[in-house]
């Protein structure tokens, strides 16, 4: 059950949100803790018993890690054993389940072949972070289980959440609160991430998906742009739509959880795409792993050091294999050959065109599982195949023009800067009358859109 | 902008809170529809009760064709016209599923093992879908791999023992005629007529001319399974039509059996599945996995005819010339083959499948 389904929407949101409310305040964790376990189950009881040793797991390994390292004991010497276990568990879990290296625990643990505990990639940043500070002394390991229950495994953040240290989710978890303006702002949010996903993600899927089913070494070149233009749109506006719905459930329930996305895609800068792109996990590889390095560097690279190994890391996280984190590598190099670049007047007036033609070149890497495919997308797309323009690019313009323009447009921040322009003004009466009723229609076609199959799960990435 | 949050919120309440409310506390009675899933340990346990619950509260979801219908709108105006896998072109709509070849081979290996047992002479028919016949309507990057490839390689796989019938080309040929449903991705009756005229030759007999026959439309309101994914309103509805032969042989009884070996008294049509939700009924009527017909024709021919849905509307053109024929549907068998009839008591055996139904473990009691 994804965030897009009507069984979510309209029976297991509805119903949690409820309880949640009549729940007396002490109880309010335990219930959302209920709710999360819950919500687990709905994907499969495995994944449930998994989620519930995964966090019992890190708890136990972070108090003990704790206990050692602040206790007058004479076994603080030992306290990087519970840290590295728990750790490695950590690392072993995403990559049993993100790579098929070692399939053959599945058979191991009697699991089905399609198993997969949706956002492992994303929880699992946020336990080794909270190991890693507790390890170090930025924080007091947590006592109460369900709270940090909540902060692995609260379910507006399983999947896709943004990721965030412990100490934020405290800050954020003191200051929850229920009130109707919070709901309000939740629901604008939810929604605003249900159509990204489900009007346009799931329109330019289609599109993409037709593409990569053609024969590479047939396509016309503007096809092969259409088809990876169509593939970073998808991904951008699956990923944040995704992270979007789980802030808006987030925020009904008092939470408020970062964005994760800042209107990436046609920025004026390569630089400035890397810095709006999934800003959280950024700056958790840049926290927790970089900033180790960061000593042996010599002064004068180190911003490139850090920009291309985020960015590698990235790229590596996103698909688990060498040619992401290969196109992590371009992106990063990308940046540090921009920032040579010094002002040159050219950049100033073509910065959206160069970022963009640079950012959807790159992520053909990203788009194709291998370096050799990639290479002949390339091909393509600069017109190797001596083919310019066919038919199907004609009629996959002709059929899906209606939608790009809407996901080109959305994906800037265009829209939210007139909406705040026009805030300041005598007109914002008409925004304060209208947007329920915008809200409103929005959310009923998305619901329109996911009635037949009753959800809208594709995610693209296997995160 | 608080004051307008709360309105929204307040309207969003109302809005989700009324849909599923009318969503679990329907009154009507609608027999086809999903039944509320009871919780049983099994069903925890093997994970089903999410996927239960899933599909009931889709299947009974407040106003679900409607928002289906309106859902197929706005898929046409944003990307191309496919929606739940049908691609609704301007007449017609066709079914954009994909059948996987590996399963049309675990196919032919069945059916080739039961050649192999088999006395009589076994004559094979695989239709097209109306997607295979209608291919050019569809976007050019849907042909990868076309219903005639897919006829093709199946028909390579099977025995060569086995007398492989052409109907894909018939088919295509007459194409400009209403050889299918609009609504439907089966045939016809007249698209059975079709290939009805070709299968007959072949087992031995002259086929009867159309004009010979009386038409008469039964209904010109039926909406097809394709309609029923895409709730697409401008699509047509189509007629349904009987056939009758003045003199033909007379159908002395008509028997249906199903899986616990009860008899229902059956006819060639069933003229109050009209009435009903599922008016396809009308050939045939309710599914039953085994039929036997017996005729006023008296050669002593007996036939076996093996099949799906395709079939139930191309059973009335063969009672011309048979004094029997056994009518299987396999998909619809729970025990095996043997259980209802020795297939050896008929020399001719007729398998004639949609391309479409030979994807799954149909024949999974037929080994």
């Amino acid at each position: 059950m994804i965030y897009s389904s009507l069984l979510f929407i309209y029976a297991f949101f509805p119903i949690s949100l409820a309880v949640y409310f009549f729940t007396p305040k002490k109880f309010k964790d335990i219930s959302l803790f209920f709710f999360s376990v819950l919500f687990c189950g709905f994907f499969s009881l495995k994944f449930m018993l998994f989620m519930l040793i995964y966090t019992t797991v890190n708890y136990i390994s972070a108090s003990i890690t704790y206990k050692l390292k602040w206790k007058e004991s004479k076994y603080r010497h030992f306290k990087s054993i519970p840290f590295s276990i728990g750790i490695l568990f950590d690392v072993t879990a995403v990559f049993i389940f993100r790579t098929d290296l070692f399939s053959s625990t599945y058979d191991l643990f009697n699991l089905p072949d399609g198993f997969f505990p949706i956002g492992i990639s994303f929880y699992t940043l946020s336990a080794m972070g909270y190991l890693i500070d507790v390890y170090k002394g930025r924080i007091r390991a947590e006592v109460n289980f369900i709270r940090f229950g909540l902060f692995i495994m609260m379910f507006p953040r399983l999947i896709m959440c943004s990721v965030v240290s412990y100490d934020k989710f405290i800050g954020i978890w003191k200051k929850r609160k229920i009130r109707m303006s919070e709901l309000g702002a939740g629901f604008e949010i939810f929604i605003r991430g249900l159509a990204k996903k489900v009007i346009i993600s799931d329109n330019l899927f289609m599109m993409c998906s037709a593409i990569k089913s053609l024969d590479v070494r047939q396509i016309s070149a503007m096809t092969a742009w259409l088809g990876i233009t169509s593939y970073i749109l998808c991904l951008y506006f699956t990923i944040s739509g995704i992270s979007d719905m789980g802030n808006g459930i987030a925020c009904c329930f008092g939470f408020r959880f970062p964005q994760s996305f800042n209107y990436p895609l046609f920025s004026s800068r390569i630089r400035h795409f890397c810095a709006k792109w999934h800003i959280q996990i950024m700056q958790w590889f840049r926290k927790y792993i970089v900033s180790q390095f960061q000593s042996v560097v010599n002064e004068k690279y180190i911003n490139g050091f850090t920009h291309i190994s985020v960015m590698t890391m990235l790229g590596f996280w996103y698909g688990f294999n060498l040619c992401s984190a290969l196109w992590g590598f371009l992106m990063g190099f990308a940046v540090v050959a921009e920032s040579r670049l010094k002002d040159v007047k050219m950049l100033k007036s073509t910065g959206i065109i160069y970022t963009f033609l640079a950012t959807t070149f790159l992520s053909v890497f990203l788009s194709c599982g291998t370096v050799s495919e990639s290479l002949d997308y390339l091909w393509a797309m600069i017109g190797g195949n001596k083919v310019f323009a066919d038919s199907l690019t004609l009629y996959l313009v002709k059929s899906y023009i209606l939608v790009l323009l809407i996901a080109v447009y959305f994906s800037t921040d265009l829209f939210v800067n007139t909406i705040s322009r026009i805030r300041k003004t005598r007109f914002r009466i008409i925004i304060s009358v209208f947007s329920p009723v915008i809200e409103i229609v929005i959310f009923a076609v998305c619901t329109a859109l996911i009635s037949y199959n009753g959800n809208s799960d594709i995610i693209l990435l296997k995160l | 902008m608080k004051n307008s949050n709360k309105v929204s919120a307040f309207l969003l309440i109302i809005f989700i809170s009324a849909l599923s409310f009318l969503t679990f506390f329907r009154h009507e009675t609608n027999e086809s529809l999903t039944e509320f899933p009871e919780i049983t340990l099994e069903n925890l346990l093997d994970d089903s009760y999410s996927k239960q619950l899933s599909s009931f509260f889709v299947d009974n979801f407040a106003g679900r064709d409607k928002w289906v219908s309106v859902s197929a709108k706005i898929k046409s105006w944003l990307s191309e016209s496919i929606v739940n896998d049908v691609y609704i072109s301007k007449n017609r709509l066709l079914s954009v599923d994909t059948v996987s070849m590996e399963s049309t081979e675990n196919s032919a290996n069945i059916i080739n093992e039961f050649v192999r047992n088999y006395d009589g002479t076994l004559y094979f028919v695989a239709v097209p879908t109306s997607s295979g016949v209608y291919s050019d309507m569809l976007p050019s990057y849907l042909f990868s791999t076309t219903e005639k490839q897919q006829i093709d390689t199946l028909y390579e796989q099977l025995d060569t023992s086995i007398r492989k019938i052409d109907a894909y080309n018939i088919l295509k040929m007459l194409s400009d005629n209403y050889i299918y449903y609009r609504s439907d991705s089966k045939w016809t009756s007249y698209g059975a007529f079709c290939v009805y005229r070709t299968v007959i030759q072949k087992l031995g007999f002259m086929p009867v001319s159309y004009d010979k026959y009386t038409i008469e439309h039964i209904t010109d309101d039926y909406k097809g399974n394709l309609y029923v994914r895409t709730q697409y309103m401008e699509s047509k509805p189509d007629l349904l039509d009987i056939c009758t032969y003045s003199d033909s042989s007379e159908i002395i009884s008509c028997t249906g059996y199903d899986n616990s070996g009860m008899t229902y008294k059956k006819n060639l049509y069933e003229r109050d599945a009209v009435d009903s939700d599922d008016m396809y009924r009308l050939y045939l009527g309710e599914k039953l996995p085994f039929i036997r017909i017996n005729t006023s024709v008296s050669n002593n021919k007996k036939l076996l005819v093996i099949g799906d849905d395709y079939t139930s509307c191309f059973v009335p053109f063969l009672t011309q010339h048979y004094s029997e024929i056994a009518v299987v549907f396999p998909e619809c068998m729970e025990k095996n083959l043997e259980k209802f009839i020795n297939p050896d008591d008929y020399e001719q055996t007729l398998f004639l499948f949609g391309i479409d139904s030979l994807n799954d473990d149909i024949f999974n009691y037929m080994r």
